[in-house]
């Protein structure tokens, strides 16, 4: 499931670097907040080693004739905590992209997401953990395992569909690419999922404090600010820089309903004033209608998801400056 | 050889690789990494139908690969690895997008075929850069650029830890695997149903190991820090190198050179 460089594009690949490096920041902050001494650090060293090693045990998927290796995903989670595992599976991606050209590198950022991020910060909160909220049991880690394993896998190869398809360079169907990629992840997911449950269930028997601490060791609650700003900063700009391409073209409600009584979308100018302040925003528009000006000789898709991104970016920044002059007068008032 | 001996092998083969001394290995690491982004930004940022204007990219591979004494073989090793999936998604272009673009000698060449060409060209040239920077940068130098650009500690570390641990982990499970194999001799690999303890007893080894490896570095005094002597300033020269070679890059992709010479030369 590893993606490469050829396959990318460079807003998706840039996107995708964005929301990992975030994830991994919020992963390392809570690190530092939960963990009060330093033992997780050789612990988690050691276990990006050993996902290495277990990847290198294929197992045959039953009816295709493949094979396949183990993600790790859900079970680092469950043996370190969310945090520690994603950072362990990020470290281990990295040396695969680097030393056995597994993964291209600035393919990185998908990659992390799609087999770290998904498993370790969705499946396992929001599958594996609270099926075991109610008591460990061998049945229960069975079901919670296979389940976060399987979803967790369906999410991560949906993501290399969309992510490929929105970079276009494929010309690959969507519909013949998911019916390619899901059935086959279903297939690996069952049986990853089955081991998982098979070593969490040998770890249980033996060292049961292992899990415990683990499961222990993750809250979720009190959702940070910086967290959500983070996750509103990401979204835009994936909606600003992806979505902006398909923006449609048409004129939208005003210039439709202009055009409708005027028969024109945009009305001239008819004082001096109007066209001396029309001659102004000509000069200072940066990106005149959404795209970068032809000196950059850019492709027309690259220039409208750039001048997407900068425009929300550019509205997100004025919406905070305000914010926080608002913060300042109120604060101003309360000392007077 | 058995998979897991070719694994150690190709990590080992890679760092006596770094030891080299060319005017390659000699340049500042956060350099090569630097220009090794670019590169893959500029080489991936071509959209899937212009294949004549990806060729003199192959310029900057070549000659760092030569200057680098990089061999070959890794190369073309690394390219199989990555090829399959991409080929597989190229063929797809090949089926799907027929429509002709230009004739040659009465042959029609279809879209297809010239994204083909251009997912093929990207996967060799971003798999070289890739290779270059790794075979002349030294994991050391990489984590020492990753302190200066002033990524946490805690990733540095597990980066590192991991990288050293991959052998002696990889070791142990060979040991495992063997014991395994011997005992089982008509099983072609490890039984699903015996995945179970086999993996978790590396898990629990792996464990107590980390707890051995804990207390080792607390006696030498860690302190959840990477403690590091000097902090390499990027040097005049690399910055004329950087500029340099990154204004070349950027007027590449800015500019068709091969459309250009071909004006040129008709």
């Amino acid at each position: 499931m590893h993606m490469s460089d050829a396959l990318l594009s460079v807003a998706v690949g840039g996107t995708m670097t964005a929301v990992s490096t975030g994830a991994i920041g919020f992963s390392i902050k809570k690190i530092k907040k939960i963990e009060i001494d330093d033992k997780k650090i050789p612990m988690m060293g050691v276990m990006g080693a050993f996902i290495f090693a277990a990847q290198m045990i294929n197992f045959i998927i039953p009816v295709t004739g493949s094979s396949g290796h183990i993600g790790g995903g859900i079970l680092l989670a469950a043996l370190l905590g969310p945090f520690p595992a994603l950072i362990t599976l990020a470290s281990v991606l990295l040396i695969q992209c680097l030393f056995f050209a597994d993964g291209g590198l600035l393919a990185l950022g998908c990659n992390i997401f799609n087999m770290g991020v998904i498993p370790c910060l969705i499946a396992y909160p929001l599958i594996y953990k609270p099926i075991l909220k109610k008591g460990m049991t061998p049945k229960r880690i069975t079901i919670a395992s296979v389940l976060a394993v399987i979803v967790g896998l369906q999410l991560g190869s949906f993501s290399v569909v969309l992510e490929t398809i929105a970079s276009g360079i494929t010309e690959l169907p969507f519909t013949a690419f998911v019916s390619l990629m899901q059935p086959i992840h279903l297939a690996i997911g069952a049986v990853e999922g089955t081991i998982t449950a098979a070593v969490i269930c040998f770890i249980y028997n033996i060292r049961k404090e292992i899990l415990d601490s683990a499961l222990k060791g993750s809250p979720m609650r009190n959702v940070s600010i910086r967290k959500v700003l983070v996750i509103l900063l990401v979204a835009t700009i994936f909606i600003g820089g992806f979505l902006s391409i398909y923006a449609s073209s048409n004129p939208d409600g005003l210039e439709w309903s202009i055009k409708g009584v005027t028969g024109t979308t945009e009305l001239a100018a008819d004082s001096s004033v109007h066209s001396a302040a029309d001659s102004l925003q000509d000069k200072t528009a940066i990106l005149p209608d959404y795209n970068l000006k032809d000196k950059l000789q850019v492709d027309n898709v690259v220039g409208t998801s750039i001048s997407g991104m900068v425009g929300a970016l550019f509205t997100l920044t004025l919406a905070g400056l305000i914010g926080v002059i608002i913060l300042i007068f109120k604060k101003k008032k309360h000392y007077r | 050889m058995s998979d897991f001996k070719k694994s150690i092998l190709q990590i080992t083969t890679l760092e006596e690789l770094t030891q080299k001394k060319t005017p390659v290995h000699r340049l500042q690491p956060s350099v090569k990494l630097l220009i090794t982004v670019i590169y893959l930004i500029a080489v991936i940022s071509y959209s899937p139908y212009q294949v004549s204007g990806l060729i003199p990219f192959i310029f900057y591979p070549i000659i760092l690969m030569t200057l680098g004494e990089i061999p070959f073989k890794p190369l073309f090793q690394r390219i199989l690895i990555a090829l399959p999936f991409t080929l597989f998604t190229g063929i797809s272009n090949l089926i799907f997008n027929k429509e002709i673009t230009l004739y040659v000698m009465n042959i029609g060449i279809t879209e297809g075929m010239v994204s083909f060409c251009s997912i093929l060209l990207k996967t060799i040239l971003t798999v070289m850069a890739v290779l270059i920077l790794i075979s002349t940068t030294s994991i050391n130098d990489l984590v020492y650029v990753m302190i200066g650009f002033r990524i946490p500690s805690i990733i540095v570390i597990q980066i590192m830890m991991t990288y050293r641990y991959i052998n002696v982990l990889i070791g142990e499970i060979s040991v495992m695997y063997h014991a395994y194999i011997l005992r089982a001799p008509k099983e072609k690999g490890i039984k699903l149903k015996d995945m179970g303890p086999f993996l978790g007893q590396l898990i629990i080894r792996s464990f107590d190991r980390a707890d051995r490896i804990y207390n080792a570095m607390k006696c030498r005094g860690f302190e959840g820090d990477i403690l590091y002597a000097r902090k390499e300033m990027i040097s005049t020269k690399s910055w004329i190198y950087i500029v340099t070679v990154g204004c070349l890059l950027i007027l590449m992709r800015l500019v068709n050179i091969s459309e250009e010479i071909g004006k040129l030369l008709m």
